[in-house]
């Protein structure tokens, strides 16, 4: 990689390269069949230069031909944005191995074991209800990147994933129950137990269908529905947006906004969270940091060009959404920290209510002014601190940045999500849900 | 160079399955998008990749990859997991060796204009929509251009290399007036040179003029209606609402659905007749191999309102008895074919455009598709542009008009098919089980349907 950034580096004023190999073994059932088995192996670089103070930008995957993808980057930055920063000199080594994100006994699984993890599944699901259609899928992810700079800037490091997914349906003449739930980690540590008692807890929690009135009623957001509530914060504290001004968030920092009880981190150094690594993808070392800190804004997240716009440091979240894009602000692990009622508590406490597990359309709308509303996919009554059923055809509505100063409590136990986020549940003191059923 | 590759992993490793295909791919693109005032993104980029699909007892394996350098333990993998799946018996439409090799020239070759030039062109089109009037608040201008060849071997003794060249440009016009906001698109897709997109300032135009002119258009009113659909709706809806149902591949998984699309079953009246022929030259859904080297073809799927045939890969038709149609497609290198339309139309009818709108006291002209659902027989598009017909005329533009309904009393109820077929090149494409956007076109001409839904606001 040195001797190709020593040929550009005399072409333009810096530049840097960034390599990713990767291979991805995905081991899908469909229907409680073992359906297909798509391997696929991927290699591409990346080249990104700063030439007459301007940045350009191409990739490649698969092909050597280094003079070309110089003269595609080179003609990009011609028409580029104005560079705001440059490419990190040194990049410190030395932490490294303070984050875990490799397990060799990912890489060595063998894709017969992974067949076996996926049919017993199945069979606990079938021993359960025969009449249940299972899709199951196991996956295993292996990726080595690399990264180097003109201005002698270099890191590299390998990293693993390991993730069960699964969804059960039920279909009963016009009713159809859908329930998805993964397990995602960079170690090969996932207990299929732990995946399969839950859907199987919801499943009984769902069996019979209860009608719901329309208003304002109490409600609690597991760990697999609180991004609903999460993404416009994310959106928002997003450093690219702040400085466009397009963020409701921009002007809040250190003001007191939210409850006392929200606490969020960004945290790139936990061993084996999928969004963990040593460093960001341009080369700065991966941190952990508040965002929210008791209701009150901490920090935005930034990559390098954003944050030298906006005049203040990287905050190590440069990622690239794939070898074909540039860095932009990403954040590597949010991690929301948790609260001290438990669960059951939480129900106990309702007298008519609505737990939230599922919703469709989350993300769509005007999510950065906050808005939410969403079709609840799966959800449950609670009436007099007992689940009594599940509830169909209901939205909920609202503003996150709104509800967020109502939360009453947070769960005393948080589990991962897409093995990058960390939520407990979130119970909130009031919610407008709405029924077409009355 | 690619041939000998293939040809000798091919023959080590032919004996270890029931069929063994490898394919590569080498494409450079190039992207420009502005938005509002702003260049947004310039990319060039380039990829080789390539897959290798394996059959053994009626499973599939599949690998793809960057590399090619170990290609025959690439094989291996595939044949590996293959077997995995593998449980019955594989079936396999019977086809003979191809070898042959595709060029495709271009009159202004894309790759030959410099960033520059496409840059400038791009940012014209986009100063047109942005100073077209003061109610245009925004705009989006995307130009992509892709040469691809692919590279494709079995172990039938089949090598077969095509080029594919893809162009496209689309606009998006934003217009607001108050809280009122409307959106307007035109698109253009091409197999052909960069000549095509030299001279689309009209198209620029049009989706600033459209977007502006829908913020005076009152709803319609919702209700049955007698409705024209011009050539873009129409070939839409027959791609959306009836093209996905005749794949093949959907159809025997499916015992509901193949029920109702059993073949000599009557589907309209004896004037209508659809099309999917992947064999005309030059559109966007042309080839003349398939992703599995099956000669394209043209398929009739309604003859004089019977349906007469369906569209497949080679598997579905040894599976259901009958012919291979080459309609096996892939997006990329990253996925299998599976079964896909190509250019798709209904054939000419005898009915002028005037003819179509006489006799209609109150019914609605609605032009190009600005999005659209099908669940089944059921579909929902929304039209770009309508218009009110009133005693036999065009009248008052009209806006939300959304028409729905279900495909087979629909397609019963087309009760005029015009005289001026055009097919439609766009710059999107078509979506299935995660491989899209796939080039494809269609077409219509003019189709007056009685009894359609309208939902208004
Ligand atoms: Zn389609």
């Amino acid at each position: 990689m040195e001797k190709y950034l020593q040929q550009v580096g005399k072409k333009v004023d810096s530049a840097e390269l960034f390599k990713v190999k990767s291979k991805t073994v995905p081991v899908n059932f469909e229907v409680n069949r073992l359906k297909s088995i798509d391997i696929s192996e991927s290699e591409g670089k990346a080249l990104r230069v700063i030439n007459q103070g301007r940045i350009g930008f191409s990739s490649f995957t698969g092909s050597e031909d280094f003079d070309l993808m110089v003269e595609k980057a080179v003609a990009t930055s011609e028409f580029g944005v104005k560079a705001s920063f440059d490419f990190p000199e040194k990049i410190e080594g030395g932490k490294k191995e303070k984050v875990i994100v490799y397990d060799e006994k990912v890489v060595d699984k063998s894709i017969e074991e992974m067949v076996k993890v996926g049919e017993n599944i199945i069979e606990r699901v079938k021993d359960f209800n025969p009449k249940l259609r299972c899709d199951v899928t196991i996956l295993k992810d292996y990726s080595e990147v690399e990264y180097a700079n003109s201005r002698g800037g270099s890191f590299s490091y390998n990293k693993t994933a390991i993730v069960y997914s699964m969804m059960v349906q039920q279909i009963e003449d016009q009713d159809m129950l859908m329930i998805y739930s993964s397990l995602e980690s960079g170690e090969d540590k996932l207990n299929t137990e732990e995946l399969v008692s839950e859907i199987m807890e919801n499943i009984k929690w769902g069996e019979k269908i209860v009608p719901i009135n329309n208003g304002k009623m109490p409600a609690i957001f597991t760990p697999k529905a609180a991004l609903t509530l999460i993404l416009p914060v994310i959106r928002g504290l997003n450093g690219r947006m702040v400085w466009e001004k397009i963020s409701p968030l921009a002007n809040q920092k250190n003001k007191k906004l939210w409850s006392q009880l929200l606490t969020l981190y960004n945290d790139g150094t936990i061993d084996f969270a999928l969004g963990s690594a040593p460093f960001d993808d341009e080369g700065v070392e991966m941190k952990k940091y508040p965002l929210v800190e008791k209701g009150e804004i901490k920090n935005f997240y930034y990559d390098l060009q954003t944050a030298g716009m906006a005049g203040v440091e990287s905050t190590g979240n440069g990622l690239r959404a794939g070898i074909q894009s540039e860095p932009a602000p990403t954040l590597n692990n949010l991690i929301m920290e948790e609260g001290t009622v438990s669960f059951s508590e939480m129900i106990e406490d309702i007298k008519e209510g609505i737990i939230i597990d599922q919703v469709l359309g989350l993300g769509q709308g005007n999510i950065i002014s906050g808005a939410f509303s969403n079709n609840v996919q799966l959800g449950y009554k609670i009436e007099n601190g007992k689940i009594i059923g599940r509830v169909k055809d209901v939205m909920i509505a609202g503003n996150a940045i709104e509800e967020l100063k109502n939360i009453i409590a947070l769960g005393d136990k948080s589990r991962w999500i897409s093995g990058k986020y960390k939520f407990p549940h979130i119970y909130l003191k009031s919610l407008t849900v709405s029924t077409k059923g009355n | 160079m690619m041939r000998e590759i293939f040809e000798k992993v091919l023959k080590n490793k032919k004996d270890k399955a029931d069929y063994i295909e490898i394919r590569a791919e080498k494409k450079e693109f190039t992207t420009i998008h502005f938005q509002g005032e702003k260049l947004e993104k310039i990319n060039c980029s380039q990829q080789i990749g390539g897959d290798v699909r394996a059959l053994v007892k009626g499973g599939w394996g599949f690998i793809s990859f960057n590399q090619f350098d170990n290609l025959e333990e690439k094989v291996s993998e595939a044949i590996e997991v293959a077997r995995l799946i593998g449980k019955e018996e594989s079936r396999l439409a019977v086809n003979s060796p191809v070898v042959e090799i595709i060029k495709q020239d271009l009159d202004k070759d894309f790759r030959q204009i410099s960033l520059r030039e496409k840059k400038e062109l791009v940012g014209n089109y986009n100063n047109i929509i942005m100073n077209f009037s003061p109610q245009i608040q925004s705009s989006k201008v995307i130009y992509t251009d892709k040469f691809s060849t692919i590279y494709f071997a079995n172990s039938e003794g089949s090598y077969i290399e095509q080029e594919k060249p893809f162009l496209s440009v689309s606009f998006t016009a934003i217009a607001r007036k108050g809280d009122n906001v409307q959106i307007a698109n035109e698109s253009i897709g091409t197999t052909k040179g960069f000549e095509i997109i030299e001279k689309i300032s009209p198209k620029a135009q049009r989706a600033a003029s459209r977007a502006v002119n829908l913020l005076r258009a009152e709803s319609v009113e919702g209700g049955e209606y007698t409705v024209i659909l011009d050539q873009i709706l129409g070939g839409v809806f027959i791609h959306e609402a009836f093209g996905h149902l005749s794949e093949a591949d959907f159809l025997y998984e499916d015992e509901r659905m193949s029920g109702l699309m059993k073949l000599g079953k009557k589907f309209g009246s004896p004037k209508l007749n659809v099309v999917d022929d992947g064999s005309i030259p030059n559109l966007l859904g042309s080839a003349k191999y398939d992703d599995e080297g099956i000669r394209t073809r043209k398929n009739y799927l309604i003859k004089d309102g019977i349906l007469v045939g369906r569209l497949h890969s080679r598997e579905t038709a040894a599976k259901m008895g009958e012919e291979p149609t080459g309609n096996a497609r892939a997006l990329n290198y990253r996925f299998k074919p599976i079964v896909r339309m190509t250019n798709t139309y209904i054939e000419n009818g005898d009915t002028p455009f005037e003819d179509l709108l006489s006799g209609i006291k109150k019914g609605i002209y609605a032009k190009d598709c600005y999005g659209g659902m099908t669940t089944f027989e059921m579909f929902t598009f929304s039209a770009g542009e309508g218009y009110m017909i009133r005693d036999g005329k065009i009248a008052e533009p009209v806006k939300d008009v959304v028409l729905s309904g279900n495909l087979f009393t629909t397609l019963l109820n087309i009760e005029g098919v015009g005289n001026d077929l055009k097919m439609i090149e766009s710059s999107g494409g078509c979506g299935k089980s995660g491989q899209g956007p796939l080039p494809v076109s269609f077409g219509s001409p003019h189709l007056r349907i009685k009894k359609v839904v309208v939902g208004g606001k």
